[in-house]
């Protein structure tokens, strides 16, 4: 979720100016900027309001998208160079409506169209937290320049009639209170819409595919809607439970990329009631699929412990790469030292196996792809959690090309996970550029004849379809 | 073969074991290019029928066969001497090594079931720096002690989660 | 301006000492070009090489790093005549070093003692031996950044830290690691007999990642590679490096370091694989070749100014060469101990390294080597003919309750234990060093009175039912001595930052500067004099 960076594009330069000086000495009780400060976590600002050994919520997170690097924003309440002279009603327009001080409006990477379900009364918590519960940073935003017709703003206004929800949630009388509180903070806080379900032509959230899994930049945030086969409804509340506290769930699945930065900075902090509600509300989301559909294997439960060594022993490193089993080489050498020679993990399930695994079974290959490339990290309170990336970022030990990953790829789907599937070096090609995306910039300024809605459309993809976010934000910070 | 994080160890190694030997020869068939043209399929076979006789535990075939090859043009008598053991085998209708393996006579036949045996338990053919290598991570040694020794160059457990009991030789040993 | 012959600072070796003196001089704004003579491979292709070999050799590490004709290095394969060290003293001095770039942390164990305050003062507290040009004290901030650097994990508990006569400025940058079984009963044991066995310190992710490397995850596999880079090796650092702009030349072979009108170095000289030859310029020029080849380069640099080798006008290079002498008990007890989780050597007793004794004979360090034992035993009960039943359970009994115990002892500078060029030559023609060795009577004196009746009595502590102790000292593959520093140009080849005496620009920093060897694996107290050098050479250029 959080590589959907913040499009606050270089605004502060242009806002102080305008920026209204009334005074905002007021005073907040600690138990409301306590609240303010939860809702926050919930809500994960942290993950893309700081740099990468940043001062908290002080911006500068440098974020790689197709349409050029974005910069993200001071929201702490420094007076020159944060939010400091925000106003309540500015700062829960910026939140939940997109629209800054200055009144230009921000591209939906924010995700307010999911902050917007929030209520005034949280609103206003986090409000206080921000305003006093932040330390302030002098840290002037770093000015983000992407080329026309990118930088033409104004274009959300129409994006925003059409399909910002301008209302905050109520609660649904017929639904337990446990479901109801697990919808405010899925649907809204935690924004799970905002990676998890797919988009419609302009890049809308497609609410009757709601959760059934979308690309994210190189990554896939797959299905988790109540779908026994393609969803999470094979899980239990608890499993649920424990997956956002930790980001694992043995012989399942492991939370890496924008998961395993919302499980460090947000999910494992909520309380166990709220984790129990979402997991409730998320459990009960329909499948996006008719009912009959609902027959064969999970992505958790596919692929078995094989080897090919047999092939490869006392032959040759040289051999091995050579020959038709590179895939199983490239395996053993690079990954099997943790994850065993079968693939099996081990036995404790701290490295986890590579059948019975969603990152390798699932519907496409984006996420065994990007985990090669980019690794996995996360922190809980049970330890950090970090595989190397085989990428080409600076920190990266072992840099594999893109016909090794995709040998290395083909060898895990057709043995341990979704033998369906195969991979070409070029797939490898789109992943390791950040994924799926298309030549926007051109695009648009063609566009810019076609009409008004084109170009909307445009626009509004290229905010949505970047996602390149923790991937590139490595590169340019390493 | 759900993974269940508090299953115990011994368990866990075991049905994953029994999974990938149950499922080895469908494997083998799986994999085309993992078949060894030195050796025809029935003398594969039947070099996993003597091992299986000499070693009372489940063999990889792939091992198999590049154990196979070896034998083939290491002892010029390949042929005749699996027949000859596995018949003293049969006769005394062994179930398992101890059944039957006094009964081959010293010498070639003796000498070859020993070589068979180390084949399996080093992964090698020999001793020796020239030695040929049939597998290093599968080789049975490896599997007497997979409950508290570690294969080298292959992780045992989560960073710093390693401590164990002494284990004492009563202990039972891993089924493999 | 850097190009691919000529650079500010020329780094000749790319181990652990050349790598941490590159990175210092081009985070200071200096072009920094190294030379490797051997290749530049994979951790995936050393891992896979280690895996394919044969069961009864997996303890020769050369069967993972296969030398190079251009570059040889020492294999478990040669016969005595052909191999690539000649030895003519009573004692080889049998060493293993990997010419390949990242140099040999690629299959060091990771080990980081530091010295002691009295490690570095024989001569004045027990007239042995010789006295360090500065004190512990001089050298703290850099075994502290050595630390950093190599990222070292250890003790908290100050009582359990080493050395416990000299202080630490910083804490370990992680916790110690758990203890296998067999470490945790050997501790147990030694306890009873008045021997503390305390964590090793070293440069291995302990329980979480540092430095863009992953946790240690027991593969048990450090020597001869750690497969996940979990343990620091030079290897870890160099594409860092190169990203950083530093050029690196590998499959080079320096063989003449050239000096100009004023005696400073003016160029290297170095053979590519096809035999040709090419000169490198630089202003300032850093030999980190190791101990052994350091030496060897500076004899064969000998020209008429420098008659005796380039800085040699002392007589000390390639003399004075130290090892770690040790001695292995292979210990078999009724009792099983387990061995083989974690790291392969995790734990060891320091305290016998230390005493007024050292007026007499060597101190020893005892360790429990924690390495998996199946390797070491299978042969010997496969050979027993069982089979079935009793053949696994034999097998696991030897695993479990066989141990090794090493006592390493330190041995004096003697300027008689000398490298010089053999007249045999190597592939590309250039002369084989040749290594006249003798641990000495200090050594000799510690094993017969000292180190072996302790671990005598420390194997009988165990339960022991059987002892074999190897007969003769073995190698450590701890080069040191054979570029001693010293105050005194006369007797020493480099001064206090491993400056040569008698070449301003010239560097010879690590193991071959070191004056005494302690008992300690010698790596980082070789990085701590790389760091102490890379400063002292970013002060030199500033005024250059």
């Amino acid at each position: 979720m959080t590589s959907f960076k913040t499009f606050l594009l270089a605004a502060p330069f242009a806002f102080v100016a305008f920026a209204p000086t009334i005074s905002l000495a007021q005073d907040f009780p600690a138990d409301l900027v306590e609240k303010g400060r939860y809702l926050a976590t919930a809500s994960d600002c942290v993950a893309c309001h700081t740099a990468k050994g940043g001062k908290p919520m002080a911006g500068g997170l440098a974020i790689d998208s197709p349409v050029g690097t974005i910069m993200s924003t001071n929201i702490t309440p420094s007076k020159e160079t944060g939010i400091g002279n925000y106003t309540e009603a500015q700062f829960s327009d910026a939140v939940r409506k997109g629209v800054r001080a200055d009144g230009a409006n921000l591209y939906p990477a924010m995700p307010y169209t999911a902050y917007s379900f929030m209520s005034d009364a949280d609103v206003h918590a986090m409000y206080a937290y921000f305003m006093k519960g932040v330390a302030p940073v002098e840290a002037k935003n770093a000015e983000t320049s992407l080329p026309f017709p990118m930088n033409i703003r104004a274009s959300m206004i129409g994006w925003n009639l059409l399909f910002r929800n301008n209302t905050p949630l109520s609660d649904d009388p017929k639904q337990s209170a446990e479901w109801n509180r697990g919808r405010y903070l899925a649907e809204g806080a935690a924004h799970c819409a905002t990676c998890h379900t797919p988009r419609g032509a302009f890049m809308q959230e497609k609410a009757s595919l709601n959760l059934s899994g979308a690309q994210v930049g190189p990554w896939y945030a797959p299905d988790i809607t109540s779908d026994k086969v393609t969803g999470i409804g094979s899980w239990s509340q608890d499993e649920l439970v424990t997956y956002l506290k930790t980001g694992r769930l043995a012989g399942k699945a492991q939370a890496a990329g924008s998961m395993g930065e919302a499980i460090t900075h947000s999910f494992q902090h909520l309380t166990d009631a709220d984790l129990k509600a979402i997991a409730t509300y998320v459990e009960s989301v329909p499948s996006a699929h008719p009912a009959a559909a609902a027959t064969g294997a999970t992505r958790f439960d596919q692929g078995k412990p094989v080897n090919e060594l047999a092939a490869l022993r006392g032959k040759g490193f040289d051999n091995g790469m050579k020959g038709a089993h590179s895939g199983a080489q490239i395996f053993s050498a690079n990954c099997a030292s943790c994850h065993g020679f079968n693939g099996q993990g081990t036995a404790d399930g701290y490295y986890p196996s590579i059948f019975h695994n969603s990152a390798t079974a699932g519907s496409n290959a984006s996420n065994l792809i990007a985990t090669i490339l980019y690794g996995v990290e996360r922190e809980t309170e049970s330890g950090h959690v970090f595989m190397p990336p085989f990428g080409d970022q600076p920190n990266a030990l072992t840099q594999l090309d893109n016909v090794e990953v995709a040998s290395l790829a083909n060898y895990i789907l057709k043995d341990y996970g979704n033998s369906k599937l195969t991979v070409t070096a070029h797939d490898v090609g789109v992943i390791r550029e950040g994924g799926p995306k298309s030549d926007i910039v051109t695009l648009a300024r063609i566009g810019m004849g076609a009409g008004a809605l084109v170009v909307l459309a445009l626009i509004a993809m290229a905010v949505i379809l970047p996602r390149r976010g923790r991937a590139g934000a490595d590169k340019a910070n390493a | 073969m759900t993974r269940q994080s508090r299953d115990p160890f011994g368990q866990l190694m075991l049905s994953r074991r029994s999974m990938l030997l149950g499922s080895a020869t469908l494997i083998a068939a799986a994999h085309p290019a993992l078949s060894f043209a030195a050796v025809d399929s029935a003398a594969e076979t039947r070099f996993m029928r003597l091992s299986t006789l000499l070693i009372n535990h489940q063999l990889n075939p792939d091992i198999g066969a590049r154990i196979a090859e070896t034998a083939t043009s290491q002892y010029k008598n390949f042929s005749p001497m699996l027949d000859a053991i596995i018949a003293i085998a049969e006769k005394k209708q062994a179930k398992t090594v101890e059944d039957f393996f006094t009964d081959i006579p010293d010498g070639e036949l003796k000498d070859f079931a020993h070589w068979v045996i180390f084949a399996w338990y080093s992964g090698c053919s020999s001793e020796k720096r020239d030695a040929k290598v049939f597998t290093y991570e599968e080789a049975l040694t490896f599997k007497t002690t997979s409950d508290v020794v570690t294969i080298p160059s292959f992780g045992f457990s989560g960073p710093n989660l390693w401590t164990r009991p002494n284990l004492p030789l009563s202990a039972p040993m891993p089924t493999f | 301006m850097v190009t691919k012959t000529s650079a500010d600072v020329i780094v000749v070796g790319t181990g652990v000492v050349g790598v941490v003196i590159a990175e210092q001089l081009i985070d200071a704004g200096h072009s920094v070009l190294m030379i490797e003579a051997g290749p530049r491979v994979t951790r995936a292709e050393v891992v896979e090489n280690w895996r394919n070999a044969p069961l009864g050799v997996k303890g020769d590490t050369s069967v993972a790093y296969p030398p190079r004709p251009w570059a040889p290095h020492p294999t478990g394969a040669d016969k005595p005549e052909d191999a690539y060290l000649q030895f003519t003293g009573p004692d080889p001095y049998d060493q293993t070093f990997i010419r390949y770039a990242g140099g040999s942390t690629w299959h060091w164990a990771g080990t980081s003692w530091r010295l002691t305050p009295e490690d570095m003062r024989l001569h004045s507290l027990y007239g042995v031996g010789r006295d360090w040009a500065f004190d512990y004290d001089t050298l703290e901030p850099y075994y502290v950044r050595t630390e950093h650097k190599l990222g070292i994990s250890g003790p908290s508990d100050r009582a359990l830290q080493w050395p416990q006569t000299g202080a630490r400025s910083a804490p370990y940058l992680m916790p110690s690691f758990p203890f296998s079984p067999g470490e945790q009963k050997f501790t147990e044991v030694v306890k009873t007999l008045g021997y503390t066995n305390i964590p090793v310190a070293q440069a291995r992710n302990s329980g979480m990642p540092y430095d863009g490397r992953p946790a240690c995850c027991a593969n048990n596999n450090c020597v001869p590679v750690c497969p996940v880079a979990a343990k620091y090796d030079a290897e870890t650092s160099l594409g860092r490096l190169e990203r950083k702009g530093v050029t690196l030349l590998v499959d080079s072979v320096v063989y003449k370091v050239e000096t100009n009108a004023q005696n400073k170095i003016e160029a290297v000289h170095f053979y590519d694989q096809h035999k040709e030859s090419h000169r490198i310029t630089g202003k300032l020029f850093v030999l980190a070749c190791n101990g052994l080849e350091n030496p060897k380069l500076l004899l064969m640099s000998a020209n008429d100014r420098n008659p005796n080798g380039v800085a040699n006008s002392s007589d000390q290079v390639g003399r004075n060469m130290m090892d770690h002498p040790a001695r292995t008990l292979t210990v078999t007890t009724k009792e099983p101990f387990w061995s083989g989780l974690g790291p392969v050597v995790n734990s060891g007793i320091m305290e016998t390294s230390q005493g007024a004794f050292r007026s007499e004979h060597a101190g020893a360090y005892f360790r429990y080597n924690n390495f998996a034992r199946n390797r070491f035993v299978t042969f010997a009960a496969l050979k027993k003919g069982l089979v079935g039943k009793a053949l696994d359970e034999e097998i696991r009994r030897m695993t479990a309750c066989t141990a090794d115990i090493v006592a390493a002892h330190e041995v004096l500078p003697d300027p008689n234990n000398r490298l010089t060029l053999s007249a045999k030559k190597d592939w590309l023609g250039l002369p084989k060093p040749s290594i006249h060795y003798d641990v000495g009577e200090y050594v000799r004196k510690s094993a017969e009175t000292y180190s072996l009746p302790i671990g005598k009595q420390i194997a009988a502590a165990m339960g022991a039912i059987d002892v074999k102790i190897t007969p003769k000292f073995s190698n450590s593959k701890h080069i040191m001595g054979g570029t001693i520093m010293g105050k005194d140009a006369s007797n020493s080849v480099v001064d206090v930052d491993c400056r040569a005496h008698d070449h301003e620009n010239l560097f010879i920093p690590g193991g071959g500067a070191m004056a005494s060897t302690a008992c300690g694996n010698s790596t980082i107290t070789m990085t701590a004099l790389a760091i102490k050098a890379a400063d002292a050479i970013v002060a030199q250029m500033r005024g250059a």
